[in-house]
């Protein structure tokens, strides 16, 4: 039987919405994560491997993936989801917490503030090759 | 502390699931907040590497060259460990969800299991000419 749910979820400190959104942004990483990690770790390997390409990754092969339009929105999207899963995982765990559960709005707050700031950072670093 | 949280007790640690009379159930749930939590730190410290780009190709290619040498290379690989374990056995709460597989829950744990490893032994087979170059 599944994982009996936790006391949390049982009373709906959790929300409907958050884990109703954590199933959907989880499916589209497998489907983005399996082009970025494809892309990052074994596109380029038999050209590192015969020598023609010096290493998997470098800005240049980096800013040409972002010339295309498809990347900018792998990687944005990307950026966006996993976040949004990542960081709402860890208030499903922090919920858990009782001396978290009590402050669960701030907290939620706390990590939305912390998730668009880090959004803000990671698309100012990836707009460097763009720009 | 962690292991104060009741729901270290409400995911059955201490008695098998009912249906397969194995513990698969918790370690499931306890992998997956293991990969998860890993992962979040994995996320912040990828993000922090791509953005030395902010100081330049020449930085970024410096921090990415050595990023890229076999020590690194073979971190990569526990890296597609958590983030296949961690998708599979996604999928698998996915479909209980959907009411699909409560009964096979056990068996469906040990398919997460064998298909991470198979990804990560093939991962790991494709970049051994890059843990073992010059």
């Amino acid at each position: 039987m599944a994982a009996p749910l936790t006391e949390n979820q049982a009373t709906g400190v959790v929300g409907f919405w958050p884990w109703f959104f954590q199933r959907i942004s989880g499916v589209l990483l497998i489907a983005l994560l399996a082009v970025h990690i494809w892309m990052g770790h074994f596109s380029g390997l038999r050209a590192v491997i015969e020598g023609s390409q010096e290493e998997l990754v470098l800005y240049s092969i980096v800013q040409q993936r972002l010339a295309q339009g498809l990347f900018v929105f792998v990687d944005f999207s990307l950026l966006g989801l996993v976040l949004y899963h990542g960081l709402n995982g860890m208030r499903n765990i922090l919920l858990e917490w009782p001396a978290a559960a009590r402050r669960a709005q701030a907290m939620t707050l706390g990590l939305w503030v912390l998730g668009a700031a880090t959004f803000v950072y990671g698309a100012w670093a990836l707009l460097a090759f763009m720009l | 502390m962690a292991l104060s949280f009741r729901t270290w007790s409400l995911h059955g640690s201490a008695s098998p699931d009912r249906n397969s009379g194995t513990r698969a159930g918790w370690w499931a749930w306890f992998l997956q907040r293991l990969t998860g939590v890993a992962l979040v730190g994995y996320l912040f410290l990828h993000i922090l590497v791509i953005s030395t780009v902010q100081a330049g190709e020449d930085a970024f290619n410096s921090v990415l060259i050595v990023l890229q040498k076999p020590f690194f290379v073979v971190l990569d690989l526990f890296l597609i460990a958590a983030v296949v374990y961690h998708g599979l056995n996604g999928v698998r709460v996915l479909f209980f969800d959907l009411g699909i597989g409560l009964k096979q829950q056990a068996g469906m744990f040990w398919i997460c299991m064998v298909l991470t490893t198979i990804i990560t032994v093939v991962a790991g087979y494709f970049s051994l000419p890059l843990i073992f170059r010059n």
